[in-house]
């Protein structure tokens, strides 16, 4: 007999992994790693997105051909005014709302607005731009909040980071990439596949066995 | 079979509508007020300025004071100090004129405008022929549009008038000899000569009036004194002045004082919005636009449109509109009236694609928006739309229009190269060139020597305008491996912005995952456009 509830959980996990729960369902992204990881972004909960500003934008763009492959919207919050729609399709665009911030609690408040709408399947805050110290002054309260928020929608919260701030994200996606010039040469969307990402789910809920 | 439909007092009903405060209350009517004047509200002078307001209309508190219509502002306040008085508001008037002529073609299209507070309809053509019904209808729905009123049916306009001027609240007179027998001669307004004459007759009321012979009365008093007969026996009938009222759901509201907060006005625009929801019902239509004026004390006008998004009957959402544009409003003038316009459109019926996601709730979205600009900017929400040139940083942010976005298409795969991030605006820098390429740059962001670079990509646009420009730009990978992207312009050199950025405080390590294969296309590399001169 397990000892504890967690070990209880934990034992259930190991013979039951189907039956983990997402409460809000998945939505694919279309990055082969964590689609085979994950699934794709959990909704209803916060997943942070770690790594160089290149990586950062390059996630974006995967996530607008999500959008027009899912035939969802997303809105992107871009906390260093630094998202660039020249060269992008303008089918993805179209599904894409783009909310310019002056600064980093302008951009936490226009997130919250739009978690508490509900109406769209995504939401990347980019805070990549934004200088380490400003992001440390954000409070860690703001994190709970929205995944308290995520939980009642069915959306997805993706914040970019360039390091991992984000307490109580339910999922942590670090990534990478050893790009040169040479890359420029090179399609966009092998560039997406080959960002090499690492995926630190911080916890699973187990389905009430019956 | 001829209806009417009667105000009474009118013009103090249409002034007290949004006033629930004064209900109960003596309350006088001084005839001087405001009208609405091309489209646009603005203040002037009553009919009568000038010489002594007198009370136009008075409600029954006020009457039963001892306030008598006539009265002047002393005389009345004399008899009744708690007196309430006043003035009148022709915009208010206005609107509820329309709302009258709108619930009178509900009941047929053959409506006449009789006078202001009455409007006659012809039923003749009506399949319900349960008059009562039918009146007591109009009068429920009237009150719910904070307007009292009585309804008369007739078997012709000027006995439908009488009897809506006697209804309680709705009076149908089916044998015309009986009602009108009691009636008092002056219910007929008759000319005053004729009037007289009759009086010194001993003739009181109508039925001693029929008891005249017809002809004899022609012969003594002229054709006036038969037309009287004629109404007096109910006899007398005239074809309708057919009016076509202008569907228009406007309400409107002139402040007694300046306001300097937005609760006055949200309350009544709540009220508005009741009201005119009610009539949007009524007339089996809901909201597509709403047009907010707002007249300030200076003499301008504050005015707004919003599209609402999906067109809706629900006034909790056309509130929160209202409300969110309130949030960050400033005025620079005090506000003395408001006004409220409503643009009626069908209501959608839209059926979801299986497998598309649309909005769930677009008129909340459209609120998230007008909150998102308040916070940041209407400038700074919106969907990308790139601009046709070549220049660049060439976009603008639009109202998104997800309702209307189409199938994407499989160009998203021809793109090439890592994604630029921009700065804005751009940073400046000094660039060191050796052989005509840069080796060396310095700027709050890229500083250092410059490992390899790709360029340049000339371009150059609006030569034919005042406004021409010309840039170069390279992309550039400096000794951290952080690539950027440099231009020249008429101002000098700068960093536009960057590929990647590597943070010099944290690293990832990767050191149990193998690197990705090369997969670079040969064929790419002859192809893609940006490829540099060798």
């Amino acid at each position: 007999m397990p000892a504890s509830i967690s070990e209880l959980r934990r034992l259930l996990g190991e013979k039951f992994p189907a039956a983990e729960l997402r409460p809000g369902g998945i939505l694919p992204t279309g990055l082969a790693a964590v689609d085979a990881a994950e699934g794709g972004l959990r909704r209803a909960a916060l997943t942070e997105w770690y790594g160089s500003s290149g990586s950062g934008a390059l996630f974006l763009q995967a996530m607008l051909r999500m959008c027009v492959r899912e035939k969802c919207f997303a809105a992107l919050v871009d906390a260093g005014r630094s998202f660039e729609p020249v060269g992008s399709p303008p089918s993805t665009l179209k599904r894409l709302l783009v909310v310019f911030c002056g600064e980093a609690m302008q951009a936490i408040k226009s997130t919250d607005l739009l978690l508490r709408d509900g109406n769209l399947s995504l939401v990347i805050l980019d805070l990549q731009m934004v200088a380490p110290g400003t992001l440390r002054k954000i409070p860690t309260s703001t994190w709970h909040r929205f995944q308290r928020l995520l939980e009642q929608t069915t959306m997805a919260l993706v914040i970019l980071t360039p390091q991992p701030i984000v307490e109580g994200a339910q999922v942590r996606i670090a990534a990478e990439g050893n790009w040169t010039l040479a890359t420029q040469r090179r399609w966009r969307g092998e560039s997406i596949q080959e960002m090499a990402v690492r995926i630190f789910p911080k916890r699973t809920v187990l389905r009430a066995v019956a | 079979m001829f209806g009417v439909i009667f105000l009474p007092n009118f013009h103090l009903q249409t002034v007290l509508r949004f006033r629930e405060e004064l209900r109960g209350k003596p309350v006088g009517l001084l005839s001087c007020g405001t009208r609405i004047a091309d489209g646009g509200m603005s203040r002037n002078g009553g009919t009568d300025s000038g010489k002594k307001a007198g009370l136009l209309e008075i409600n029954e508190a006020a009457a039963r004071a001892g306030v008598a219509p006539g009265q002047t502002s002393p005389q009345a306040l004399a008899r009744c100090p708690a007196l309430t008085i006043l003035s009148r508001s022709l915009v208010q008037e206005q609107a509820a004129q329309a709302v009258l002529w709108e619930m009178a073609g509900s009941l047929s299209p053959e409506i006449e405008a009789t006078a202001e507070g009455i409007c006659t309809v012809d039923l003749q053509a009506s399949r319900d022929r349960d008059w009562a019904t039918i009146g007591r209808r109009v009068v429920e729905a009237l009150e719910k549009l904070n307007l009292r009123a009585q309804f008369g049916a007739g078997p012709n306009p000027d006995l439908a008038f009488l009897a809506a001027r006697h209804a309680r609240p709705v009076l149908v007179v089916q044998t015309p000899a009986a009602f009108l027998a009691n009636l008092a001669i002056h219910e007929l307004d008759p000319p005053p000569e004729l009037f007289s004459v009759l009086r010194d007759w001993g003739i009181h009321n109508l039925a001693q009036l029929t008891s005249l012979p017809r002809g004899n009365l022609m012969d003594r008093l002229g054709p006036q004194a038969s037309r009287l007969w004629e109404r007096a026996a109910g006899q007398f009938t005239r074809p309708l002045r057919l009016m076509r009222p202008v569907e228009e759901f406007v309400e409107a509201f002139e402040f007694e004082y300046e306001v300097e907060t937005a609760e006055p006005a949200l309350f009544l625009l709540r009220r508005f919005l009741d009201q005119l929801i009610l009539r949007l019902t009524n007339a089996y239509r809901v909201a597509g636009r709403m047009t907010l004026t707002m007249l300030l004390t200076n003499g301008s006008a504050h005015e707004r449109d919003f599209t609402v998004p999906s067109p809706t009957g629900d006034g909790d959402v056309l509130f929160r509109i209202l409300q969110t544009h309130f949030d960050g409003l400033q005025l620079d003038h005090g506000l003395v009236g408001v006004r409220l316009r409503i643009e009626p459109a069908l209501a959608e019926r839209q059926q979801f694609q299986l497998f598309e996601s649309p909005l769930r709730d677009p008129n909340r979205f459209g609120e998230t928006l007008g909150r998102l600009a308040a916070l940041v900017g209407t400038e700074n929400v919106g969907v990308a739309e790139v601009l046709d040139t070549h220049r660049p940083d060439s976009f603008r942010l639009v109202a998104p229009r997800f309702e209307e976005v189409g199938e994407g298409t499989s160009r998203e795969d021809l793109t090439v190269g890592l994604p630029l991030r921009r700065y804005r605006p751009a940073l400046p820098a000094q660039v060191r060139i050796v052989r005509h390429r840069p080796v060396f740059v310095v700027s709050e962001k890229a500083h250092g020597a410059i490992r390899e670079s790709l360029g340049p990509y000339r371009a150059s646009g609006d030569w034919w305008e005042t406004n021409r420009w010309t840039t170069e730009e390279w992309d550039v990978e400096m000794e951290d491996g952080s690539l950027y992207r440099l231009m020249r312009n008429d101002t000098g050199w700068c960093v536009e912005g960057s590929y990647d950025e590597k943070f010099s405080g944290f690293r990832i390590q990767f050191s149990e995952r193998a690197p990705p294969p090369p997969t670079a296309s040969a064929s790419l590399l002859q192809t893609h456009p940006l490829n540099p001169e060798p």
